[in-house]
């Protein structure tokens, strides 16, 4: 989405971000994009529910929900640092994006780069968990194996899915941000910055919810 | 009256071809009109191949135990031939004539994002060309459009055709998302003052509302395939009962996607029937707000009727009738749009253009797949019509009678505006009856076979179940239609040579696009114009036949223009447009190389070196689009009025 | 002269091809959904006839309306003035809103009506479950101790209800004639119930695409009267009785009691994939041949049975059906013509006689 347009403005030099709706044009795509995104993360946890929901009702009926609940894997500790830090990483980026708005490009490197170290740290975390799970016997693979006990399921395959996507969208945020951080470094008189920055921050926000949403859908409940 | 005779210095599309072929300037274009040009002559390359596949398959049917194509490749034939018509042709066909049209439309320079939309063509014809190296490859998909659980999984569908009918699809998906949101944008935002919302052309509503419906059904496909792949390639199972996974899971998500689908091949053409209509009617559209409004009704409801696809599989009463209750709810504002396209003819002076002789097609061929959409609708008699050739016939009604007539129609009104030049009329009507009748012979004869129970996407049949006979018309007739394509490709390159030179407003039209040079210059709008009615040329052109066609209070006297001085033309070249790049094509490139990479990753065809190679692949294509990414920032840069490399 | 000659030959072929529309419309074609035998297509036909009347109407007065228009309004001069210029009229709007939503509700109304007698799922209703294989179908009766393919045995007058399921891909259980289509789901069993209203033998196909010979599965429905289909259920529930006979095909002559032998013989692989009841046949992968010399047809429906058209099976089963599981083992010179011969004798040896119907 880093595509700018400035095709618009007249020679007049009339404000050439800005459109007919007063918005601007990067922003609007970006929401709608948003708009677009939660449908697939919708559908990613919808499919693990449904999946989950099936495993459980098996296991329930064989009275082995107790002692072999794949959620047994997840492990909270981890995934709850996870969040702590991806929620941090949201608050620094609203302070990246205040200093940004006030023209004070000292503090906004320091929030930018707080929230790309944050950012990498949730990356690296989920690395972490990701090799973990495997260790232990929950692979990308329509069964499990908890505890010696191989159980037929899909939780391995819809949660490693649901999750890596949400990994992958995370990175091409670090990325993101990393670019960000570059280009106010290098133009920092240029008067788009606090919309290059409101941009980034969107998303981020964005990508911190949906990770919000499956912490609690499927960790938590 | 004088509608003045402008040469302005633009290069015209149909002239460039004099010396050697400009290709810079395509291919590292930003240019929406250049950009809607390629998708346009791209979709109608794959109309051909899809038309070749649809003729091969009819001789195979046109006599009973015919031998002519083995199973296996009827099966990749009909599969491509939905794939590409619905995915390569007649979507992107949408897309290249919005692309043209809407910005001048809505008195625009651009798409919001012109490096964004040539991403989307190059993107787009990555995801073609990926779909039809399948072919040279092992096998084309075999699956079926529809690519139905758990026949798709590996065991079943050993080739790589599904995998490459995956990622080709994902990469159009990516493209279409890119051009949904650059269209959400561009007509929400890039409209000339004064074009409030509800003055806008119903052509550009409609490519609203599909631009909508494109953003929010394309990721549960997405996610779809996704997941398909997975299964396929890397130890998935969600589709595959024999393995836990659930096989209606697929039909759910894919339906969900698949009816808006339908809408999205639909809408936009028929808001360009709405644009043709009235301006060979001289008259306006008959209930604007009526027809921009069912749309956004088709738009929404269109989301809660997919099921209807699903009657025969057991979800019970219940949610078929809510489906059916659904299906049928659509079928209203559908039906208005009918009527008022057929008042807006009422009392006019109906001007029988080739154009208009297709739009008014369009209605007739949609009526009929209108009403034998209703039966589909109601669950117990499309458990008889499901899966036979009375569905066949339905959807050929409402996809080629419709979209297709409907996108000649947009094809013989716009192509005076998009190449300077006009299209033979007196082909162009005998074109319009070949089409028509022939259209008929072939599909019509579907019903009567779909009901005398013939199933569909089967490769033979035995003789003596009286379908021979409509067989054999049905093939007959598909001929005749092939020659009815071919007399338009002539009529279209002879007129490019020789057609009569286009003025601004061959078609005394009323939309903004008719108020510019045919082509227009680059630039579009030598002064973006002002405007304050929905006929912003007509209401300049009959200031007192205008009648009460000023919705809103007017912000500023109309200024629209359609002349310039040539000191004013000379000021041109002020206007700044964007540079030419070529990152969005590189990094189309980088993807679509990555892709192939996908569908080789873990397959065991040649051992090692086929995963080898495939890695390779991916890693290349993911250089490139990190250097393609790096460049358009740099190219972008450039065009920036603030990071002071403009000059 | 050449231009009359046009106008009065396109009505000419217009009125025919209308002619042969009304007359397969009229004429009882092996698979049409115009003639019905059963409950379930006969509630749909009643359903489709008002419906379709209806729309006949709609498309006369719209298309009607169209046409009119086109003709009345088109332009008639060059220099026509401008029209008046109308821009809409809420009133007649709103109406032509209406006139669609009311017609719809009528055939709304019909539609549940007729959903919910053909959704009834009668619990006295025999039970035979019918499982869709990659190209064939299953039937098993009484808790799959009667199994046989291909050939659906019904009572006349009687409730049946089947259950449907799916032992790879997705397949679609169609008889035109009797029933409507309903879906057989690997990992979801679907029910399907009806009541044939004569005794014949009808059409049945499979209506989803499955894979490469889609095309090619078929099935019969053979529905006798209740006292012949007490007896035929009877015997087929006996065990055949030990090959004997002969019979002529390829030129030679074939010796059932030697093709028993080739069956069972393991090295051939026969029996590894078919059960014949009261042998050593207990293979679960292909259709189960007992009382092969009964069947309609041979291979789901791809040929007519004939001792010929058997032979022709083995010989080379994947030019019938392409794709096939046993054209993986049986290739083209895999038996010998004599082993066909005997194959062939000692199938079509093992039958009962039945009291069949007419094809209808």
């Amino acid at each position: 989405m880093s595509a700018t347009s400035h095709a618009h403005h007249d020679e007049a030099g009339q404000a050439p971000l800005v459109g007919s709706l007063g918005v601007d044009s990067r922003k609007l795509g970006l929401w709608a994009f948003i708009g677009s995104e939660t449908l697939f993360f919708t559908a990613l946890i919808t499919t693990h529910l449904i999946f989950y929901a099936r495993t459980k009702a098996e296991l329930t009926a064989s009275g082995m929900l107790a002692h072999l609940d794949p959620k047994h894997f997840l492990g909270i500790n981890l995934t709850s640092v996870l969040a702590a830090i991806l929620l941090a990483s949201s608050l620094t980026m609203v302070l990246a994006l205040a200093a940004s708005k006030a023209k004070e490009w000292q503090k906004f490197r320091f929030w930018l780069l707080a929230t790309i170290i944050l950012g990498s740290s949730f990356v690296l975390g989920q690395a972490y968990e990701f090799s973990h799970l495997y260790a232990e016997g929950l692979k990308l693979a329509p069964q499990f194996v908890y505890e010696g006990e191989t159980v037929k399921s899909l939780f391995g395959v819809t949660f490693f899915t649901m999750t890596g996507f949400h990994g992958l969208h995370v990175t091409l945020g670090v990325i993101w941000l990393i670019a960000v951080y570059f280009k106010v470094r290098k133009f920092p008189a240029s008067p788009e910055n606090p919309m290059d920055v409101e941009l980034v921050g969107l998303y981020w926000h964005f990508v911190d919810l949906v990770w919000v949403g499956i912490f609690t859908l499927i960790y938590l409940i | 009256m004088a509608i003045a005779e402008h040469k302005l210095t633009s290069v015209s599309p149909a002239t460039a071809s004099s010396g050697s072929f400009p290709w810079r300037t395509w291919l590292a274009t930003v240019d929406h009109k250049k950009i809607g040009i390629i998708y346009i002559v791209s979709a109608f390359v794959f109309f051909m191949l899809g038309g070749i596949e649809a003729m091969l398959m009819r001789v195979q049917l046109g006599a009973p135990n015919n031998t002519f194509l083995s199973a296996d490749v009827y099966n990749q034939l009909f599969t491509m031939h939905a794939t590409t018509m619905i995915f390569l042709m007649v979507m992107p066909m949408n897309v290249g004539i919005g692309n043209y049209v809407v910005p001048l439309m809505i008195g625009a320079r651009d798409m919001a994002f012109p490096r964004l939309n040539a991403m989307s063509i190059w993107l787009f014809l990555g995801g073609g060309l990926l779909l039809y190296m399948s072919f040279l490859t092992g096998g084309a998909p075999n699956g079926g459009w529809f690519a139905y659980a758990p026949l798709t999984q590996v065991q079943y569908s050993p080739t790589s055709g599904m995998d490459y009918w995956i990622l080709g699809l994902g990469l159009t998906g990516i493209a279409s998302i890119a051009g949904a949101l650059n269209f959400i944008v561009t007509v929400l935002n890039m409209r000339a003052p004064g074009m409030s919302i509800n003055r806008m052309p119903l052509f550009v509503w409609m490519n609203l509302v599909v631009s909508f419906i494109i953003i929010f059904a394309f990721p549960t496909f997405t996610v779809g395939s996704i997941e398909l792949l997975f299964d396929r390639q890397f130890g998935g199972a969600f589709f595959n009962p024999a393995q836990g996974g659930d096989a209606m899971l697929w039909q759910h998500l894919f339906w969900f996607f698949g009816h808006p689908e339908v809408y999205i091949l639909i809408l936009p053409v028929m808001g360009m029937i709405s644009e043709i209509l009235p301006v060979f009617s001289r008259k306006p559209i008959f209930g604007y707000s009526f027809v921009a409004f069912s749309g956004v009704g088709i738009g929404f409801l269109g989301f809660i009727v997919w099921a209807h696809h699903m009657f025969g599989v057991g979800m019970g009463p219940m949610a078929n009738a809510f489906f059916a209750a659904a299906s049928m709810v659509i079928a209203i504002p559908t039906g208005v749009k009918i009527f008022n396209w057929i008042a807006t003819m009422w009392a006019g002076d109906v001007r029988l253009t080739t154009a208009m002789l297709y739009a008014i097609g369009f209605i007739s061929m949609f009526i009929i797949g209108g009403i034998s959409g209703i039966t589909l609708a109601s669950p117990p008699i499309d458990l008889q019509q499901t899966d036979s050739y009375y569905v066949v016939a339905h959807l050929h009604y409402v996809l080629f009678g419709g979209s297709i007539l409907g996108l000649f129609a947009g094809a013989y009104y716009w192509f005076p505006k998009m190449t300077g030049r006009m299209l033979n009329e007196r082909i162009g009507k005998i074109q319009f009856w070949i089409m028509l009748i022939s259209f008929n012979v072939t599909f019509f004869p579907m019903h009567i076979v779909g009901t005398e129970g013939m199933p569909r996407r089967i490769y033979t049949y035995e003789a003596g179940m009286g379908w021979d006979l409509w067989n054999f018309i049905e093939t007959v007739g598909t001929f005749f239609l092939a020659f009815s394509i071919l007399i338009f490709i002539y009529n279209v390159l002879s007129s490019l040579r020789n057609g009569e030179v286009a003025s601004n407003d061959p078609w005394d039209a009323a939309t903004l696009e008719w108020t510019m040079p045919s082509p227009p210059p680059s630039y579009n709008f030598l002064h973006i114009p002002i405007v304050n009615s929905r006929r912003p040329l007509w209401d300049a052109k009959y200031p007192h036949a205008a009648g009460d066609d000023h919705h809103g209070a007017s912000s500023a006297p109309s200024q629209v223009r359609y002349e310039y001085t040539d000191e004013e033309t000379a000021g041109a070249k002020d206007i700044h447009m964007p540079s030419l790049t070529f990152s969005p094509m590189i990094l189309s490139g980088g993807l679509t190389i990555a892709a192939l990479g996908f569908v080789y990753i873990n397959k065991d065809i040649l051992g090692l070196p086929t995963r080898v190679a495939a890695l390779g692949f991916i890693l290349i294509g993911i250089v490139m689009v990190a250097i393609a990414i790096r460049g358009w920032i740099v190219d972008s840069r450039k065009d920036s009025p603030y990071l002071g490399q403009h000059h | 002269m050449r231009k009359e000659a046009r106008k009065s030959t396109v009505p000419l072929v217009v009125l025919l091809l209308s002619c042969a529309a009304m007359l397969s419309g009229c004429t009882n074609l092996p698979a049409t959904t115009l003639f019905t035998y059963g409950d379930h297509a006969t509630r749909i036909l009643d359903l489709l006839m008002p419906v379709f009347w209806m729309a006949v109407g709609v498309f006369v007065v719209v298309q009607g309306a169209l046409v009119y228009t086109v003709i009345r309004f088109r332009s008639k001069q060059a220099n026509a003035p401008v029209p008046a210029q109308i821009h809409g009229n809420t009133n007649i709007e709103i109406m032509w809103t209406i006139a669609p939503a009311i017609i719809l509700l009528v055939i709304a109304v019909m539609t549940f009506r007729t959903q919910a007698a053909n959704s009834y799922q009668p619990p006295e209703a025999m039970k035979i479950r019918a499982i869709g294989h990659q190209w064939w179908f299953e039937f098993q009766y009484d808790d799959g101790t009667i199994v046989t393919a291909n050939d659906l045995y019904i009572p006349v007058g009687q409730s049946v209800q089947i259950q449907l399921e799916a032992a790879d891909v997705m397949h679609n259980f169609w008889i035109p004639k009797l029933a409507g289509k309903t879906y057989m789901i690997p990992g979801k069993t679907n029910y399907l119930a009806f009541k044939a209203t004569e005794a014949g033998i009808f059409r049945g196909f499979c209506a989803e695409f499955c894979g490469e010979s889609h095309g090619n599965m078929h099935f019969r429905v053979i529905a006798l009267d209740a006292a012949d289909f007490a007896k035929w259920k009877t015997n087929f529930a006996t065990t055949p009785a030990a090959a004997n006979g002969t019979a002529q095909v390829l030129g030679l002559t074939g010796d059932a009691a030697r093709g028993a032998a080739i069956f069972a013989d393991a090295k051939k692989q026969c029996s590894s994939c078919h059960i014949i009841s009261g042998t050593v046949a207990k293979g679960k992968i292909g259709p189960n041949l007992t009382y092969f010399g009964n069947r309609r047809t041979i291979a789901a429906g791809m040929l007519p049975y004939s001792t010929d058209n058997m032979a022709k099976w083995l010989q080379d089963p994947t030019s019938i059906k392409p794709g096939n599981l046993m054209g993986r083992v049986i290739k083209k010179g895999t038996l010998k013509d004599q082993e066909i011969a005997d194959l062939v004798a000692y199938l079509d040896g093992m039958k009962f006689a039945v009291n069949m119907p007419a094809e209808k």
